[in-house]
């Protein structure tokens, strides 16, 4: 089949193809760029380029997408176009186009129709007008399977390309020559809420673009199975593109305006000092600096720049006790269940409870520290240890799944040649498989670890205290919890009053800064830039975390690898 | 359970004499210490510290035996956690239960919560309907594009690409939750009351959406793992076939980890169901049924989640406090039946595929 001349011809065909396709798809990648931008605010709406208003440049961007997808689309059907379209354009495609279709049907029997469910207060009587809801939800479903059966039906480069065309080319046309401008609102009858123009056109013009970069893409490729691969490559990645850049915007905020905070007042004192921590005492050598946020306590009325300092170490202290709590417990039950008995019946039930224990929400572990722990620990008081050990619960399922991954990961010759040189099964459990399981658990605890230490919900059950405490002592009491402990010869023997007392930590100073209503000192910081600079710092302590367990596993799997 | 002798003649033989009487006296310095902490008694350090005692005797004399003891008693402490969770839920939430009946879950017209009243309404239907709403809205985000991240980067991204965006997805996945509901709230939500002009400053979309993205990563994470467990072997066979990597990833990879891939999306809706913090911040924390129910920018604002977190700290017992018991009860069936679910579609596609991959 494949002579010198069928390349010849085909490379020609493919030749003229790109010359339309590769601009058009360079505008709607651009658009869709745009639209991204404009919907996050980060270019105006009405900002204007080449001398026109933006919106009217995204309406002709689009106009020209749907009128260069349709036109290309009957072209390769009348032949004037080669390609090797298929029978049908695929049931994704149609279910993601007539999904779209289904949602401007509703939009138009909302607009023209008018849709309106009332609730005549004082009686049972549902009052309409307009149409009603089940039978506009009925209509737009029809405008779905409408859409859905216009793609599938038909030949591939017909389906794929005109009900997309028929989007874009109404959009694009009532927003360059209205009614469809930054002005226009829509006001659907189910709800009270005004969806203006400025917001729902640049989120139109985003998605229509994204469908229009999809259907390029496909025609690029003249359709069949390597179009539908460009396409779907193209579609999959502009819009994960799109969403690490929500997500990496994200991360930008807090860590731009929260910088804002913490630097207030800081400065860098030069090396060679030493930089002493408040209430634990340890020096740091090397340089000293001064941070105020950091090192200050968040109230009290000497303090000229209030800090989290009381709310890092209650949450170095909860870590503490967390790991006290399930470390332990997690090896000790993964090595029985791993060494000790056969795989079976106790296995799977401790399986289940293990996978449930992961499932169960926070706040169900803080409703149950509340009923059992708080009464019988702090005499019904939140306080440090119950809230030690509720987090201390919270980590146990992923301690013990991940240490038992690694001991069952463990090849079974080295049990075998320990056995053999006739050390006993503990023995071999302590100085063969434990070493070489440690990476796995590491790893595994390290990530966990991050985990508690953002948790907030069962804080505000068993833990929490003052919104703003002065002290810099993670709990309310004031004072240290090493210096605590007292012994005695009447029973409990140890006790620690610093332990049932309640306090903060950094993702409770957080929740409270949004819930207190009012700044531990407005003049220095409002409201909400003590919250940014608190979640700049919790989001360190925890990335940071993070950032070793990820770092650690990659080095532990490199070094599994090359071995 | 009918070799139960046979085991104990076992462990008697096999087990040297001191070992068992450490064994036999640690189970019951163990329940006697579990039985006084139970009743509530502060004396119940007495018998831990005597186990302590006894492990340190026994580590000396009997090593292997005590750690083996030790290792059980984990293990036993473990699903005794579980059981106790479950076990103090319900009986903290069956006031709640017998009071409301049917209505506690079932009922369409208020007032649906009158505390600190005993004798009031207490019904969980409006937060039913709030968690369905976030929820739904959660996984419309986190499913899709959470599915189609994980695609990206298992089949398409390339290696240098791909070293660098897993661990960043992973990281994403830790920013604590209450760090989402402090931007969603000072951002999310001032957007949508500035420009959509919402009757309250809180609705459950905003919510949604910021639910959504958080349990993003999760989802994307979850079913890489799973899509890039698919052997290479399958996807070589289709490829050798002449199969685009498109129709590979479709119709032999994706298929192939549909477990896994499933999953993830469970996980990512069990997430989004169980989160609290950001939706406390984010929801106007007013009960009520919108209307019509999908309403999702109307003025109210409460789910299973947020109740317990609004109003558990300072709930005074009584009718009140069994009422969000019961409301962690249902959250607790809901996310475990979802759990449950995920384990046996991972099961099923196990048995189903373990034998050809």
């Amino acid at each position: 089949m494949s002579t010198i001349d069928d390349t010849g011809v085909v490379a020609g065909v493919a030749r003229l193809r790109n010359a339309t396709t590769l601009p058009t798809m360079a505008l709607s990648l651009l658009t869709v760029l745009m639209g991204w931008l404009v919907l996050f605010q980060q270019v105006g709406e009405t900002n204007e380029y080449l001398g026109l208003p933006i919106v009217e440049l995204f309406a002709i961007s689009v106009l020209v997408q749907g009128l260069a997808i349709g036109g290309l689309g009957v072209a390769s059907y009348v032949g004037a176009l080669q390609s090797t379209s298929d029978r049908t354009a695929g049931l994704f495609t149609g279910a993601f186009v007539g999904s779209l279709w289904a949602v401007v049907t509703a939009v138009l029997v909302t607009v023209v129709a008018g849709l309106r469910m009332v609730y005549w207060p004082g009686s049972s009587v549902w009052i309409f007008s307009g149409i009603p809801v089940p039978l506009g939800i009925l209509l737009s479903l029809l405008g779905g399977v409408v859409g859905f059966l216009a793609v599938v039906l038909p030949r591939e480069d017909l389906g794929a390309t005109l009900p997309v065309s028929a989007l874009l080319v109404p959009l694009g046309m009532f927003a360059l020559v209205g009614p469809l401008t930054l002005p226009w609102t829509y006001e659907p009858g189910w709800t009270t809420v005004v969806f203006p123009g400025s917001e729902v056109l640049p989120f139109a013009f985003f998605v229509t673009s994204l469908l229009g970069c999809w259907t390029l893409a496909k025609i690029s490729e003249g359709f069949g199975a390597t179009g539908r691969q460009r396409g779907a490559y193209y579609l999959i990645g502009v819009s994960v593109a799109a969403t690490l850049g929500v997500l990496g915007m994200l991360v930008y905020f807090i860590v731009d305006k929260g910088f804002a905070t913490l630097s207030t007042g800081a400065s860098f004192d030069g090396w060679g000092g030493r930089l002493v921590l408040p209430v634990v005492d340890w020096a740091v050598p090397w340089f000293d600096a001064n941070l105020p946020f950091v090192f200050n306590q968040p109230g009290g009325l000497f303090v000229d720049v209030p800090g989290v300092w009381p709310a890092i170490l209650g949450t170095i202290w909860l870590v503490i006790g967390a790991l006290v709590v399930a470390v332990p417990l997690g090896i000790g039950a993964a090595i029985f269940l791993t060494e000790y008995v056969e795989r079976g019946r106790i296995t799977q039930l401790v399986e289940i409870v293990t996978n449930g224990l992961w499932s169960t929400p926070s706040i169900v572990f803080g409703l149950f520290g509340m009923a059992f722990l708080m009464p019988r620990l702090s005499n019904g008081g939140r306080s440090m240890i119950v809230a030690q050990l509720v987090l201390g619960f919270m980590l146990l399922p992923l301690v013990l799944i991940t240490s038992r991954e690694a001991i069952i990961s463990v090849p079974d010759e080295y049990r075998d040649a320990s056995a053999a040189l006739g050390v006993s099964r503990w023995k071999t459990v302590r100085s063969v498989v434990l070493p070489a399981a440690m990476p796995g658990v590491i790893t595994g605890v390290i990530l966990g670890v991050g985990r508690i230490a953002g948790e907030t919900a069962p804080l505000l059950l068993v833990f929490g205290g003052q919104p703003y405490p002065s002290t810099k002592s993670p709990v309310s009491g004031g004072k240290g919890i090493l210096e605590s402990f007292s012994f005695s010869l009447q029973p409990p023997f140890i006790t620690n009053s610093a332990l049932t007392e309640r306090g903060t930590a950094l993702p409770f100073q957080l929740y409270t800064s949004i819930t207190a209503g009012s700044s531990p000192k407005p003049e220095v910081f409002s409201l909400s830039e003590f919250g940014w600079g608190t979640a700049l710092v919790l989001l360190l302590v925890v990335m940071g975390f993070f950032a070793i367990g990820v770092a650690s596993r990659l080095y532990f799997r490199r070094k599994l690898n090359y071995e | 359970m009918t070799d139960v002798p046979n085991r104990i003649r076992d462990y008697r033989q096999r087990t040297a004499p001191g070992a068992i009487a450490i064994h036999v006296l640690g189970a019951a310095l163990f329940v006697a210490a579990a039985g006084l902490f139970w009743r509530g008694s502060g004396l119940f350090g007495v018998p831990l510290l005597g186990m302590v005692g006894l492990t340190a005797v026994g580590w000396r004399t009997h090593q292997g035996e005590t750690a083996r003891g030790l290792t059980l008693l984990a293990a036993a402490l473990t699903v005794s956690v579980m059981l106790l969770i479950v076990g103090y839920l319900l009986v903290h939430a069956r006031d709640a239960f017998e009071h409301m009946g049917v209505e506690l879950l079932w009922m369409l017209e208020g007032p649906f919560w009158e505390p600190p009243s005993p004798e009031g309404n207490y019904s969980l239907t409006p937060l039913l309907v709030g968690t369905a709403l976030t929820t739904v809205i959660a996984t419309m985000v986190a499913a899709p594009i959470g599915i189609a991240g994980a695609v990206f980067l298992s089949e398409m991204a390339p290696e240098r690409v791909r070293v660098v965006v897993k661990p960043g997805v992973e990281l994403l996945a830790g920013i604590p939750s209450i760090t989402y509901g402090f931007v969603g709230l000072v951002l999310v939500n001032q957007y949508f009351y500035a420009q959509f002009q919402t009757p309250t400053i809180a609705s459950y979309f905003a919510a949604g959406l910021m639910i959504g993205l958080m349990s993003l990563p999760t989802v994307v994470s979850v079913a890489e793992d799973a899509l890039s467990a698919v052997p290479e072997s399958m996807k070589s066979g289709s490829l050798a076939m002449g199969s685009t990597e498109w129709q590979t990833t479709k119709s032999v990879t994706i298929p192939a980890a549909f477990s896994g891939v499933s999953a993830a999306v469970m996980l990512g809706v069990g997430r989004a169901m169980g989160e609290t913090m950001a939706a406390t911040v984010m929801l106007s924390h007013s009960k009520g049924i919108p209307v019509p129910f999908f309403d999702v920018f109307s003025r109210y604002g409460e789910t299973l989640t947020t109740v317990i977190a609004q109003e558990a700290p300072n709930a005074t017992g009584g009718m009140h406090e069994s009422a969000l018991f019961a409301a962690g009860v249902v959250l607790f069936v809901s996310v475990m039946s979802l759990s449950i679910g995920a384990q046996y579609v991972e099961w099923r596609m196990y048995r189903k595929l373990g034998g050809e991959s």
